[in-house]
């Protein structure tokens, strides 16, 4: 929502601004000198809170990041470029780009372990080449030339800060976009984000590219700050210690990002005037990072989440009897209007796990504007008819296609923006996303009313509210809302009712039922429960060991007796006989 | 040509290096299924406790088993806190934390030993054991690749003959299923991070007189090292053996060259981008998510 | 003689409750037969049993409740849990399979006895088993355990009805031979045949409680408790 973006990014502007007009008027030379550190280091850590901390890819090369962005502001400091230190900056973090994104090259196909040694041996390998190459103007003693404006500390610390807050403020704006919530996705579930037609390439490579450009910047800054700048400034230690104290607070949070500059810069200083070794601060980095990871939660969300408890403490239970709202329906709108006839066609469908043969030769239809279920033992190929529908299989026999036309040789993405859509068995929503951005993520382009009246309609909580505070079971339904919201030619729900309790089963069978009438979209439904199926669906097909045993509707299928055999077993007379 | 090979064979004892620190960081992942960052730091601690003890006049038959049984308890102590905390989580979320220990523990071992200052590291092994194509090959070198060699072909036997093997191949293979029938999983994994422990500090002790020695140098050696792992994929011991010491021979011969001579620290990186982009050509989801 | 009792068991999987306060007994000599539907909570039963997930509520083994311990600790108490899903150890031939799990003083003869079928494939993969025969070495390498008590979840997945009621005669050998089992399946007739206690699943609660011969006798009701109707199971809900 662009109301509530702005509304974060005026608070974040006007909270940092407050912020830096007291240090400037309070603090001594010395201490504004300590804070630019603090906001530079600050700078460096929202970069790895993006890809690391938002998109979960480890990236221990930051720091290498920051030194192409502060190795280019200095040559075009020695070449003299025309443009100054603001340019110069600028040129540097676009210089780091290429380099972010050749490193993120090979997350594009795993992340996680291979990405953590990648980025280390470019740690490495930076470290040998700045080595060799050495800093413009380093051997020469020729110092970064600040502009006019800004040449006192006094008046760097405020270019630092305007930099900051244009970087948070931008920042906050592209979390809360579609892109930023595919990043989140992304770190959750790769496949649940293609599903929702998210190209995870995309979004890897673009986290990857804009947190080595901000790294890139603040390499620029620091350039200005220190004048002179050697290897050690950014070498491959620098990186592990900023990843560190980025794990440990949270990097990814605009409070997280501060508090980590504030150690980084602080500590040692701590430890200096306590007559302590400086390097001990990285040893409390290192137990704070692995405190942090087994607990699953920062310093950043430890200190939010005392915050609101200490603050529901003072305020006397407030909104929480809300006003008795009179609850007037919102409209739906329109249902989509899709293509008649049939929406999708499974013919022929045979798929292979090694020896196994999961599907031999399945088909199925699903007219357009009906629920059609698809029920069976387990292990009978359910799932797998969905993985293969969806695009979630490496191979398959026979064909698929919607509206008539093969998907053959697409990807899942685009499998999904073409309106084949499906939910998962477990729920992989983002638990940092808002019930609301989840709406948009999975239906782009959506309307602000339009979503509160999907959410209400499947009785989900409020757009506002997070996924991390929402049950479990609400978070199926909400699954289930955010596929049917972008009202696609073709729904496939994979056990909805999945831990529903038995009313609530009931109750969703309903509202399945009613889909294709009130959005416009077929369903392909997988479900056990046989007094949903009733309820939802217009046709069932009956799997058991890969094979279509059954098809028809519902009463006629589930009381014919091969059914009922593939359900309960052989009768034991028959094994006897 | 010849001078080419005189640098390939200048760069055995570090491929040596490369192939025991690569056959560990496998060893590690195939048994407790941690890509462990902190395998060389652990190791140096080994070895820095021996140039400690040597330092100060105890004799080396004394020292070295010493800083042996140190590494293994350093690699104890980091097994507690996987085993302990992480033993459910992610392969990611484990690599996270061995990458944050290891700044923990160089903090640690650069205050200790006083950073860049030097040390008299013993040679253990010293002398040269042949020449060819004009160089020395020393018989730290020829140790180093003996230790690795041997190392591979004792977990092999081991893993294949023993009820230990047995129980170790099991829990790498399943976990959950080896809990279940009652085998001593942790105390398992812990004794794998020993004998890693062990293991790594007397090859570094080995290497140690040929390297930068300082603590921190050789904690990161922990790079090649995870590159000839991936070259194993992080499965093959024997390829991981084969490709450290290629990687070693590569550093050897882009040495031997003036213009890459000083950028041959990079290989690694270059080893590791081209390993993963052919590894991973037909990957295209994260399959566990 | 030995007791398996679960009292007011609750195992929540990812937040959600799926199984929902469920009381069971197994004694030595006996076969309990758990049944139900998909999603009823079967699985997570056992799993809160065995301690691979957490569970609320009491697991007495022998009037001790070992509810607080973990997995590893209950399987060394005599506590084994044959899962769902074939789990070999898949790079191990059949026989290293059979020798990991061997308890002091237990001998291979034990498994190859229930199952000869084994014999000749002793040198061969696990992974290159059939289903059948991979099913049947890990209720084999359970066996050489020596357990107590042996949980065994829905071994008939994906596998011919012919080998279905091998594997069904074996257990009730198990059993027979003192053995406690607790056998959750999906397909009732066959479990029922052999099992001595019926307790039938539905979304997380017990919906039936008693002999397996008086259930197998009416099948009307079976179906009821499997594939329901909407008015019988509202009722039942009520």
């Amino acid at each position: 929502m662009k109301h509530a973006s702005l509304k974060a990014a005026l608070r974040t502007a006007l909270t940092l601004g407050i912020l830096a007009v007291l240090i400037y008027a309070f603090l001594p030379k010395y201490w504004i000198f300590l804070v630019t550190a603090i906001f530079i280091t600050g700078i460096a850590l929202q970069s790895l809170g993006l890809v690391t901390g938002r998109t979960g890819m480890i990236s221990l090369c930051q720091m290498s990041f920051a030194g192409v962005g502060a190795w280019v502001t200095g040559y075009l400091n020695v070449a003299e470029a025309p443009g100054g230190l603001i340019l110069w900056i600028v040129l540097g973090g676009l210089a780091a780009v290429p380099v972010g994104v050749v490193i993120g090259l090979p997350a594009l196909r795993l992340r996680g372990i291979n990405l953590a040694i990648v980025t280390l041996g470019f740690a490495a390998a930076f470290d040998t080449v700045l080595a060799t190459i050495t800093f413009p103007g380093q051997t020469a003693f020729i110092q970064v030339v600040r502009p006019s404006w800004f040449e006192s500390d006094g008046g760097y610390f405020a270019l630092v800060m305007i930099v900051y807050v244009a970087i948070a403020v931008a920042l906050e704006f592209v979390n809360r976009s579609r892109l930023g919530a595919s990043w989140l996705a992304v770190r959750h579930s790769e496949r649940a984000a293609a599903a929702h037609g998210v190209s995870v390439p995309m979004a890897k490579l673009s986290a990857f590219a804009i947190s080595a450009f901000i790294s890139g910047v603040s390499g620029g800054l620091l350039a200005g700050y220190l004048g002179t700048l050697v290897a050690e400034n950014f070498n491959m230690m620098q990186s592990l210690a900023l990843f560190a104290v980025a794990s440990m607070v949270g990097a990814h949070f605009t409070l997280g990002a501060v508090a980590g500059g504030a150690m980084i810069t602080l500590f040692p200083e701590l430890l200096r005037r306590l007559g302590l070794p400086q390097d001990i601060g990285n040893v409390f980095f290192a137990v704070g990072a692995v405190q942090a990871m087994s607990t699953g939660e920062t310093i950043s969300e430890t200190w939010v989440r005392l915050g609101s408890k200490l603050a529901s403490r003072f305020r006397r239970k407030p909104a929480a009897v809300a006003e008795p709202e009179v609850k007037t329906a919102r409209p739906l709108g329109t249902p989509a209007v899709h293509q008649p006839g049939v929406a999708l066609e499974v013919s022929g469908l045979t798929v292979r796990y090694g020896n196994v043969l999961a599907l031999d030769k399945v088909s199925l239809k699903v007219p357009s504007r009906t629920v059609v279920g698809l029920i069976g033992p387990n292990g009978a190929g359910k799932s797998t008819t969905v993985d293969a529908i969806a695009g979630f299989l490496p191979r398959y026999e026979g064909s698929v296609s919607l509206n008539g036309g093969p998907l053959e040789g697409l990807l899942a993405t685009e499998r999904a923006r073409l309106g084949v859509r499906r939910t998962w068995q477990t729920t992989r929503i983002a638990p940092e996303l808002t019930v609301g951005d989840y709406i948009r993520l999975a239906a782009p382009g959506i309307r602000p009313a339009e979503i509160e009246a999907v959410l209400e309609w499947f009785d989900c909580p409020v757009p506002e509210a997070a996924i991390a505070s929402v049950d479990a079971g609400s978070r199926r339904l909400i699954d289930v809302a955010g596929v049917v919201a972008a009202r696609p030619p073709v729904l496939l729900l994979d056990e909805p009712a999945a831990g529903q309790s038995y009313a609530e089963a009931l109750k969703l069978g309903d509202r399945i039922a009613s889909i294709p009438e009130v959005f416009g979209s077929a369903v392909l439904l997988i479900e056990h429960d046989m007094d949903l199926v009733r309820k939802a669906c217009s046709d069932i097909t009956v799997f058991d060991f890969g094979r279509v045993i059954a098809n028809g509707a519902p009463q006629t299928v589930l009381s014919s007796p091969i059914v009922q055999k593939a359900y309960m077993g052989v009768e034991l007379e028959e094994q006897v006989a | 040509m010849n001078s080419l090979l005189t640098s390939a064979v200048a760069g055995l004892s570090a491929g040596g290096a490369y192939a025991i620190l690569g056959v560990c960081a496998i060893f590690t992942y195939r048994l407790v299924a941690v890509v462990n960052f902190t395998g060389a730091a652990i190791g140096a601690t080994g070895t820095f406790v021996m140039v400690a003890l040597y330092e100060s006049g105890v004799p080396l038959a004394l020292a070295v088993p010493v800083g042996i049984v140190a590494g293994a308890l350093a690699a104890l102590a980091v097994g507690l806190v996987m085993a302990t905390w992480f033993s459910g989580a992610a392969a990611s979320t484990k690599a996270a934390v061995t990458a944050a220990l290891l700044v923990g523990i160089i903090a640690v071992g650069l205050r200790l030993t006083g950073g860049q200052h030097p040390h008299n590291f013993p040679d253990l092994i010293p002398g040269s054991a042949f020449r060819l194509a004009g160089v020395e090959v020393t018989w730290a070198a020829v140790v180093t690749i003996a230790i690795s060699v041997l190392f591979t072909f004792i977990t092999e036997q081991f893993l294949a003959r023993t009820q230990t093997g047995l129980e170790l191949r099991a829990l790498s293979q399943r976990p959950m299923a080896a809990e279940l029938i009652g085998i001593r999983v942790k105390l398992l994994a812990l004794s794998v991070w020993a004998v890693m422990g062990a293991v790594t500090a007397f090859a570094l002790m080995v290497i140690a007189p040929q390297r930068a020695p300082d603590f921190m140098s050789l904690s990161l050696l922990v790079v090649p090292a995870l590159a000839a792992a991936l070259i194993g994929a992080f499965a093959s011991f024997r390829a991981a053996l084969a490709g450290g010491m290629a990687i070693g021979i590569i550093e050897g011969l882009a040495s031997g060259l003036d213009t890459f001579s000083q950028y041959r620290g990079a290989i690694p990186f270059l080893v590791i981008l081209a390993v993963l982009m052919w590894s991973q050509r037909g990957a295209r989801f994260d399959e566990a998510r | 003689m030995t007791e398996l009792t679960i009292k007011q068991l609750v195992v929540a999987r990812g937040g959600i409750p799926v199984v929902r306060g469920i009381d069971l007994t197994v004694r030595s000599g006996e076969i309990s037969v758990v049944l139900g539907s998909n999603g009823a909570g079967k699985t997570t039963s056992l799993e809160g049993i065995s301690g691979i997930i957490p569970a609320k509520g009491a697991i007495l083994l022998d009037g001790e409740d070992i509810s607080g311990q973990a997995a590893g600790i209950r399987a060394r108490r005599g506590l084994r849990h044959v899962e769902q899903g074939r789990t070999v150890f898949p790079e191990m031939t059949t026989e290293e399979n059979l020798k990991v799990a061997l308890a002091p003083g237990a001998s291979l003869d034990e498994a190859y006895g229930l199952f000869p079928e084994l014999v000749q494939r002793r040198d061969i993969k696990s992974a290159m088993l059939s289903g059948g025969e991979q099913q049947m070495l890990v209720i084999a390498r359970a066996l050489v355990g020596r357990p107590k008590v042996i949980l065994i979840d829905e071994m008939s997945s994906g596998l011919a009805p012919v080998i279905v009621s091998r594997l069904m005669e074996a257990v009730r050998k198990l059993a027979d031979g003192g053995m406690a089992v607790l056998l959750v399946e999906q397909f009732a007739n066959l479990a029922l045949g052999v099992g001595n206690r019926a307790y039938v699943l539905r979304r997380g609660a017990v919906v039936y409680n008693g002999g397996c011969e008086a259930l197998l006798k009416d099948p009307a009701r079976l179906h009821h408790l499997y594939l329901g109707d909407v008015a019988d199971s509202v009722a039942m809900h009520a």
